[in-house]
């Protein structure tokens, strides 16, 4: 209707300089002085009124015979501030000025969102569900990563940094897992040209351990400085996101950078932030008994040997003429031990020797300004960062130039470009023995790892560059240490990542009369990412004669969008605006790949001259081509100022596809606000449906020539490469036939409003199911074919969701929001009942319905149980122990039940108070790092010593005497108390290395309660900060993940995923530590 | 005012122009056809058809001679399994699961490829009639163990190929062994590298596609025609279908002996013949120094029994059948050879029977398989039989047998001898149990007191189980296949 009106009034205003009759004109700004255009002024009671220009300057002709003469109200309002309202005395001829100021409305705010195309609407007036966060909620809890920030700001937006290392990728999902094989992670928009934001594991080679056990990834998402973003909207909904079509199914993440005011002055702002970061947790590990076995000192992997109070102390015996290990310094000789008397321990030693307090300063500077026909902001975030573990890093500048050109009263030109370049590098870790916390966990209490590198001697030779580690204390000829050193791991390897990337999104906005506008929009996001990984000669495992690998991934995303739009005005009660849009999506991405291995030299210079010998080195490579074309109409109607109804439909085409996908999607809002009582100020109901997909993966269509294949069937491979190469009908058929997942989702929700609007609360109730959805597909070999990746797959989501906020007073303000989201895998195919997203001895799978009868989560974990009966009730053996399973069984769901949040906000002089909690209700998560330390013998709950009241058997079936006290403990599994000792935790069920364990027990609820944000603001006042010309400095002081209570889980944070970003979730196994943080941060503006 | 119109006119007509421009670009890049192609793997139609055999061969190879075959053996008194899955197939407890790998080798490593070939070089005869011969080998062992097998909608747009009868596969397959044959009677003999078994020679695969014929028809029992087909199979060792071994020793896996593979590999310990106080039936045959020894007068076994006998804790160690270089045999002049003996024993009568077997006894008097470790003239004797030699109190016949049926067990002993390795001694016993002529079988015992049958079949796989619509359950390893019935 505001258009309606502005047309009219604008008629008013051409007609009003002709008769030269009565006007009354001013300006509309906002507290800062910017003004603000398209804000409606009219005369309470009449029609009469006008909106403001671009300059924020309004001027509304009164008709002759109205009311000159007499004292009016002049109502302004607009989007997102409070309306206000004046008392103007008309003239009989000539003009009045009456100017407005409007204040920001903290609720009103709320009420403008970004619809998918980018354009912004009015909340009230939706029917599908979005979730807006501000820029001042993404900056406030300091993270250095971006996506870290929108975590607990919107209901069912579930975000977990995969690890805490600095750069580490992030996890964002919305309203559950959509996809079982493609990326579960939303379609990101950044000032209307769609980002590229891949977590790219390993590179060409399995060599760098890939996902599951190398160093952690980053996500492309955290390339953008989060200082640099005006604001963020979540649309969850399919409905929401359906003009995104095939990239849409994970929800749309639409982003938008900062622009200059047009207020006509330059401003500046220079913030610096420090950060302290602190491990978040840290297993208890025991130091009371020694390296060993059975209670005897020794060298073995484990620590379950003696009792070091009992040593004698003092110094160990050596033997001096046995062989024996010098530091690389010189300063320090190990000869073997005969006899192990210190009663040393290192367990905070070892640990301090690789973590510290992680530190990171950011500075960021924008300057950003302009009038009414150009705005400009320049920005530059520098960001410096040493991780939690000693030598890992991650370096970040950032430069945006945003601009925007007035050209004419018809065209406006924007240009957002943002270039960023990083620099990190990354500790290996998870399932890798030369990973960091394997190395170091497993460690054995009373060795010392500080001396890790130097001379092996024995018999007069001497082995130099050796690698010491607690299984080889002397180092030894053979160059494999077994597991690493973590001081070799952080000193000696290095995984490096260099990035540079640019982000331009140019817009053309036409204006060829009013209601009528015509935007093109061109885009462009390019990076390259350079990956070095070094390991030295030395290194455990597969790489201990020296890797140094290299990949180099080039990203291309091109993006275009024309986008006309018209205001069509049927009547006073019934208007619509029809968009029609083309969009053109080209991607290229291309990964070079090499790997040098066996060095010739023992080097820790990284170059391709380490062995120059051509059968140690392989080069690989692999590209990637996509392209989609996406035609796309919307019409939204108003009708009668209540219902508000959206319809939509995107074409698609696609490289990947067959034939093109129709995505059709409608929601429809209606305010109730007239039919319900008081206290309620606003009533909304809405519903939407819609749907969105699933594009397949590229290159997919060919059934090729594969090369480089061979065949073995029990341990016994033969390799055509040895058979003078050759090729193969390739064993995965292609599938020319493709089509997109397509979920289909309905919701709907109701949002009210209460006691002038100080409280506010939405609910929506959602289901979806996904068909057609991409997995590889078992064939029956018969058909030629063992595999072909199809649409087979079935899977639903349904969900609650609940989002509010109460003022309590213009000081204090509260935020909640609650979702629950239940995911059931509905169908694989016939010959696949079990799909492995992530494996391991405990995997995260999707499973058919019929595996054990009951539909399953995403995700589910699987692994060996124990036997039960149909009580529930194990079935144990002759001694009273549990027995495994013969075959995996579902262990758990890592989804929670539940996830709340809490925020509280206030204000005092000055001073501003935040804080977060979340709460998160169920969902399974297994600790897999505690539970294979069961058998190492180093974690704090494998050195609990019982003396026993009656005789027990342990899992071996032998009797241990009552009044012996021995290191385990007592336990009943329903047959009886048993005694669990090193028999239980080393060689029986009740560790964890390797499958056939009794992983049930490995299994814990994952329920956590935290305090993700405490923050405390000041807004400095005083006389100097104007006299130096500063116009505020506010200085902040925020504690990220203070603090956290769990449920069951102990010593590790479950945000923590071994996989990283990936579909399969609820792991770990020696991955690297979550942290929690202090910052402060001072902004000045000029 | 004018000045600025103009401007606001020249900037629309700009715009104008652009918008245009921009619209005539984006129409123009529609998505090109073959965006989707992969850039990173060949074309099929890229490939010459001959690079696409030593990849079938190789898989053939697995279905020939690797895990199934020596379970094979494992029920047939030649392998013991000691230890771990062996330990617990030996004692008759095979899963559907361990047939995956021939299973999969057969229809996706061979037949998948086969097809592509013949489809791909129509007019390479050479290349076809290799194809022809290949897959209907792979097919018909697959038959000949398990029953009935998909045959005949195999690598087709059939999503569940239907299991064929037992007689109906093997029936197809002796028609392609035929148009395989036919095929390459028009081809020309050229050196091809990628035929890792015979070098393009297609007077050997002609031989060899006989001597499966014959096999087949032996299988069937219809030993006029077997003898008719080991006419004109492979007459020399020379001719021999064998999977050799290559590359050098510093590279264990991939090319070498699959049974040392095993032995070198985590798997040590677990399979063999000769574990002291645990020996398979075929070593006491072959120990001059056993009450089972089969020696006598005439022959001397004592070569056979080291070549045979497998050290299952050392790769090393092994320098006889299954040493790192030892090729394995598929199709050879043996298996013919004894074929003839057999089928004219019983079809042309004694004294061809004899004479076959004589000249195959003549070739192992020359050295047979031995390998040069071995070759110790010594130590092995095979004098020409002579027909006393099975006339009642012969030499072969103690317990008064007809001399037919004395000729016969002795031919079917060399058979389940000489056949080590091969499916022949599995097959052979499953034939002559199914013909009710267990007197002329070598009574190996079975491999646990808890049994009381030997075992009449392998399982099919579970990946087509759990694949295939139209497959029932597994009828299990103790049901009689067809021919056998």
């Amino acid at each position: 209707m505001s258009k309606n009106l502005r047309i009219t009034f604008l008629f008013s205003i051409v007609f009003g300089f002709l008769n030269a009759q009565s006007t009354i004109e001013g300006s509309v700004t906002d507290n800062d002085g910017n003004p603000l255009a398209g804000a409606n002024v009219v005369v309470d009671g009449t029609s009469v009124g006008a909106a403001s220009g671009s300059d924020g300057t309004y001027q509304i002709s009164i008709p002759s015979g109205t009311v000159e003469g007499q004292t009016v109200t002049l109502v302004t309002s607009y989007i997102g501030y409070k309306s206000q309202s004046a008392s103007v005395d008309v003239p009989s001829s000539g003009s009045v000025t009456q100017n407005f100021t409007l204040n920001v409305d903290a609720i009103g705010l709320q009420a403008i969102s970004v619809t998918a195309l980018g354009f912004e609407t009015n909340r009230d007036q939706q029917g599908s569900t979005s979730s807006s966060i501000n820029s001042g909620d993404m900056t406030r809890s300091g993270e250095s990563l971006m996506a870290n920030s929108l975590a607990a700001k919107a209901s069912n937006v579930i975000v977990n940094p995969s690890a805490g290392d600095p750069g580490a990728s992030t996890s964002i999902k919305i309203r559950g897992a959509n996809t079982i094989s493609g990326s579960n992670q939303p379609l990101i928009i950044v000032d209307g040209m769609p980002i590229n934001n891949s977590t790219t594991y390993g590179g060409g080679n399995n060599i760098t351990g890939g996902r599951t056990g190398g160093a952690t990834s980053q996500s492309r998402i955290n390339d953008i400085n989060a200082n640099d973003i005006a604001s963020v909207e979540v649309l969850k909904g399919a409905s929401a996101a359906a003009l995104w079509g095939s990239r849409a199914a994970n929800g749309v993440v639409v982003i938008k950078t900062k622009d200059g005011s047009s207020a006509g002055k330059m401003k500046m702002t220079y913030k610096r932030t420090e950060s302290f970061d602190e491990v978040h947790e840290r297993l208890p590990m025991q130091d009371t008994f020694g390296q060993g076995r059975s209670g005897k000192w020794g060298t073995q992997a484990e620590s379950w040997g003696d009792k070091i109070a009992d040593r004698t102390g003092g110094a160990d015996v050596v033997d001096t003429s046995k062989p024996y290990f010098v530091s690389e310094d010189g300063t320090f000789t190990q000869y073997t031990i005969t006899e192990k008397n210190s009663k040393d321990t290192y367990v905070n030693t070892n640990w301090n020797s690789v973590f510290q307090t992680g530190r990171f300063s950011q500075d960021d500077f924008q300057v950003s300004g302009g009038d009414a026909t150009k705005t400009y902001l320049f920005s530059y975030g520098r960001l410096r960062q040493d991780g939690i573990i000693r030598d890992s890093f991650y370096d970040r500048d950032n430069f945006r130039l945003n601009t925007k050109f007035k050209l004419s009263d018809q065209v406006t030109m924007t240009s957002k470009a943002g270039y960023t370049y990083s620099n990190s590098n990354r500790i290996q870790q998870s399932s890798n023995t030369a990973g960091l916390l394997l190395g170091l966990l497993r460690t054995a209490p009373d060795f010392d790892n500080t001396h890790y590198k130097g001379t092996y001697v024995s018999g007069g030779t001497e082995y130099t560059g050796r690698h010491r580690a607690y299984r080889r204390y002397l180092g030894g000829s053979s160059t494999n240490p077994i597991y690493n050193n973590p001081i070799w791991t952080i000193k000696e390897q290095k995984s490096t990542t260099g990035l540079n990337r640019l982000i331009m999104s140019n817009e053309m906005n036409y204006t060829p009369k009013e209601g009528t506008d015509v935007v093109v929009r061109a885009g462009i996001d390019t990076y390259t990412d350079n990956r070095d990984w070094f390991f030295p000669i030395g290194s455990a495992g597969a790489r201990n004669s020296g890797v140094f690998a290299q990949d180099v991934i080039t990203n291309k995303e091109t993006n275009y969008d024309v986008i006309g739009r018209h205001n069509i005005s049927l009547s006073e009660a019934l208007s619509m605006v029809a968009t029609l849009g083309y969009n053109w999506n080209d991607r290229t991405y291309s990964r070079t790949s090499y790997n040098i291995t066996g060095f010739l030299v023992n080097t820790d210079k990284q170059t391709v001259n380490v062995n120059t010998a051509a059968e140690n080195s392989t080069v690989d490579n692999s590209r990637l081509f996509i392209r989609s074309t996406r035609t796309y109409g919307l019409l939204s109607v108003d009708a009668m100022n209540m219902v508000y109804l959206n319809l939509s439909g995107a074409l698609e085409d696609h490289s990947t596809i067959s034939k093109s996908y129709f995505y059709p999607a409608m929601d429809v809002a209606v305010q109730l606000t007239d039919y319900v009582p008081a206290p309620f100020t606003f009533a909304k109901a809405r519903f939407a449906w819609g749907q969105v997909g699933v594009r397949p993966s590229a290159h997919r269509f060919q059934t090729l020539a594969e090369s480089g294949f061979g065949y073995s069937s029990y341990s016994d491979p033969v390799d055509v490469a040895l058979f003078g190469g050759g090729y193969r009908v390739d064993d995965d058929k292609g599938n020319e036939s493709l089509k997109p997942e397509v979920k289909t989702e309905t919701e709907f929700g109701f949002d009210f409003r209460m006691l002038d609007d100080r409280f506010s609360f939405g609910l929506t109730s959602y289901s979806n199911e996904i068909v057609d959805m991409l997995i590889s597909v078992s064939k029956a070999p018969s058909t030629g074919s063992d595999t072909q990746y199809a649409n087979a797959a079935k899977m639903e989501n349904k969900g609650l969701e609940l989002d509010g906020s109460f003022k309590l007073n213009q000081n204090v303000d509260f935020t909640f929001n609650w979702a629950t989201n239940k995911n059931k895998v509905l169908a694989l195919t016939e010959g696949t009942s079990v799909l492995t997203l992530v494996g391991g001895s405990v995997s995260s799978v999707a499973v058919d319905p019929t595996f054990n009868g009951t539909a399953q989560p995403l995700g589910a974990l699987y692994g060996t149980g124990s036997q039960v009966d149909e009580n529930g009730k194990f079935i144990l053996d002759a001694n009273g122990f549990p027995q495994i399973t013969s075959l995996p069984v579902i262990l758990g769901d890592p989804n929670p039940d539940w996830r709340g949040t809490f925020g509280v906000n206030g204000k005092w002089n000055g001073v501003s108070v935040n804080a977060l909690f979340e709460h998160s209700q169920g969902g399974d998560y297994s600790p897999r790092t505690q539970w294979v330390l069961r058998r190492f013998g180093t974690t704090a709950e494998t050195a609990n010593e019982v003396t026993l009241t009656e005789d027990l058997v342990n899992v071996d079936g032998n009797t241990v005497a009552a009044g012996t006290t021995v290191r385990g403990s007592v336990h009943d599994f329903g047959g009886g108390k048993v005694l669990l000792d090193e028999a239980w935790y080393r060689h029986g069920i009740g560790g964890g290395f390797g499958d056939n364990q009794a992983y049930n027990f490995a299994v814990k609820d994952a329920t956590f309660s935290r305090l993700r944000e405490l923050s405390v603001a000041y807004d400095l006042v005083h006389p100097m900060i104007s006299s130096m010309g500063l116009s505020s400095v506010t200085m902040r002081w925020t504690g990220r993940n203070l603090w956290a209570s769990y449920k069951e889980l102990v010593g590790i944070d479950p945000a923590v995923n071994q996989s990283g970003v990936s579909s399969g979730f609820g792991l770990d196994y020696f991955t690297n530590p979550s942290t929690k943080s202090y910052l402060f941060s001072l902004t000045a503006n000029f | 005012m004018k000045r600025q119109s103009k401007g606001l006119k020249n900037m629309n007509k700009m715009f104008r122009i652009s918008l245009m421009a921009i619209s005539l670009v984006l129409i123009s890049c529609e998505i090109p056809e073959n965006l989707n192609d992969n850039p990173n793997e060949i074309t099929v139609s890229d490939v010459d058809a001959n690079l696409f055999l030593n990849g079938a061969q190789l898989a053939n190879v697995i279905v020939q001679v690797s895990h199934l075959n020596r379970i094979s053996a494992m029920f047939s008194g030649q392998l013991i399994g000691y230890t771990s899955l062996y330990s617990n197939i030996y004692g008759y407890s095979l899963s559907t699961v361990e047939s995956n790998g021939e299973w999969n080798s057969a229809y996706v490593g061979v037949v998948a490829n086969t097809r592509h070939i013949m489809a791909s070089a129509p007019d390479d005869k050479l290349l076809v009639g290799i194809a022809q011969i290949l897959e209907a080998h792979a097919i018909s062992s697959l038959a000949i163990l398990m029953g009935d097998v998909p045959f005949s909608e195999v690598v087709s747009d059939k999503e569940a190929p239907k299991f064929d009868s037992q007689k109906a596969a093997l029936d197809g397959c002796d028609a392609l062994l035929s148009d395989g044959i036919t095929t390459l009677s028009g081809a020309t003999t050229r050196s091809e590298s990628y035929d890792i078994y015979y070098g393009g020679d297609k007077d050997k695969w002609i031989a060899a596609a006989y001597t499966l014929k014959a096999r087949i028809a032996l299988i069937k029992k219809d030993y006029a025609t077997a003898l008719s087909h080991a006419g004109s199979g492979i007459s020399s060792s020379a001719g021999d279908m064998m999977y050799k071994p290559r590359g050098d020793a510093a590279t264990p896996n991939g090319d070498k002996n699959l049974y040392w593979e095993i032995l070198n590999g985590s798997r040590t310990g677990d399979l063999g013949n000769a574990k002291e106080g645990n020996r398979s039936y075929l070593v006491d045959l072959l120990d001059p120094a056993h009450s089972s020894y089969r020696g006598n007068a005439k022959t001397n076994e004592e070569a056979r029994y080291g070549y045979y006998s497998i050290d299952e804790n050392s790769s090393s160690g092994n320098t006889g059948v299954v040493e790192q270089f030892e090729a394995q045999p598929m199709v050879t002049y043996t298996e013919n050879q004894l074929i003839k003996a057999e089928a004219s024993a019983r079809t042309a009568g004694f004294s061809a029977g004899l004479g076959a077997l004589n000249s195959y006894r003549a070739w192992l008097a020359g050295g047979g398989r031995l390998n040069s470790n071995y070759n110790d003239a010594t130590k092995y004797k095979y004098d020409a039989y002579v027909d006393e030699d099975f006339a009642t109190d012969g030499m072969e016949n103690p317990d008064g047998a007809s001399t037919t049926d004395a000729l016969l067990r002795e031919i079917i002993e060399e058979r389940y001898v000489s056949g080590f390795g091969t499916y022949m001694p599995f097959n052979d016993h499953r034939r002559l149990r199914g013909a009710s002529e267990t007197n002329l079988i070598p009574p190996f015992p079975l491999n646990t007191s808890a049994a009381s049958q030997h075992v009449e079949r392998m399982p099919w796989s579970q990946d087509e189980i759990t694949s295939n619509s139209t497959v029932s359950d597994d009828p299990g390893l103790y049901a009689k296949t067809e021919v056998n019935k």
